[in-house]
């Protein structure tokens, strides 16, 4: 319990802060692309390593209302996908699709989605944490 | 729309219908008795925020401006009334304390997709005057 409120809440909420301000300091400076691409699997190792801890709290037999907490942390991971979806706008992968409504970007516009996904991706997995933490402590 | 924020608002609006259905669903299957009222509202918000998401995605236009003016006034009203008469609200919703639990995103999100709607329809008639408009005139 310590360690998930001490050491594993803070660090996921630190991942969050730098994929927010690195989604920002892309829509800044589309040259920190790099960096945010970097910050991706740091977020879905963030993520995981989250989820590992809400299982063994589980398994741990805190007292935690377990359907609440399977889904913010399977939402948690569903929204994962949203980091990077640029890249399903090239056009090659909008070749390979018949539908007529999916939009074909260059590659400053997919810099850019991929800088507002990260902002959103940001803000939906501290929300997620915090209300995994309000359970938790809710339990303690 | 910019293809940039035609996307950036799909992305959004994904991220919170999956948020409210889950909500929703939950308190609805288990608890509906104890705060019908803010427990159907919440449903009512994950339909809404699917049936813009698809909008945009269709580009049904009518749709998605008709879609995030329902949700802007429902996320005033709902967060104006959680503080004005809380006793209508034994439990919170996806719009309480205009989506405050959610970010702010709830009336941050209709607010800027309804400016871009209204401005791409507004430029789509200003196209629409410019070509029916006599040569010369």
């Amino acid at each position: 319990m310590e360690l998930y409120t001490g050491v594993i809440y803070p660090l996921v909420l630190v991942v969050c802060a730098v994929l927010a301000a690195l989604g920002l300091a892309t829509l800044a400076t589309p040259r920190t692309h790099r960096l945010l691409k970097l910050a991706i699997p740091v977020a879905y190792a963030a993520t995981g390593i989250h989820a590992a801890a809400v299982v063994v709290l589980m398994l741990t037999g805190l007292d935690q209302d377990l359907f609440l907490s399977i889904g913010y942390t399977v939402a948690s991971i569903a929204v994962l996908a949203l980091l990077g979806i640029g890249r399903l706008g090239t056009p090659e992968a909008a070749a390979a699709d018949t539908d007529p409504d999916r939009p074909v970007l260059t590659p400053a516009q997919i810099v850019r989605v991929d800088a507002v996904a990260a902002v959103i991706v940001a803000v939906a997995l501290a929300t997620v944490f915090w209300r995994v933490l309000t359970i938790v402590e809710g339990a303690a | 729309m910019n293809p940039v924020a035609r996307i950036s608002l799909i992305a959004g609006y994904s991220v919170l219908a999956l948020a409210a259905l889950g909500r929703s669903s939950f308190q609805i299957s288990t608890k509906l008795s104890e705060a019908p009222v803010p427990y159907l509202v919440s449903g009512l918000s994950a339909l809404l925020y699917v049936a813009i998401a698809v909008a945009l995605w269709r580009r049904w236009a009518g749709v998605a401006l008709v879609g995030t003016a329902i949700e802007l006034a429902g996320v005033l009203t709902v967060g104006t009334l959680g503080y004005i008469e809380s006793s209508w609200w034994p439990d919170e919703t996806v719009w309480t304390g205009y989506g405050s639990a959610y970010g702010w995103f709830p009336v941050i999100l209709p607010a800027v997709a309804l400016w871009l709607l209204l401005r791409e329809r507004a430029c789509r008639s200003a196209r629409a005057s410019a070509a029916t408009a006599p040569e010369g005139a």
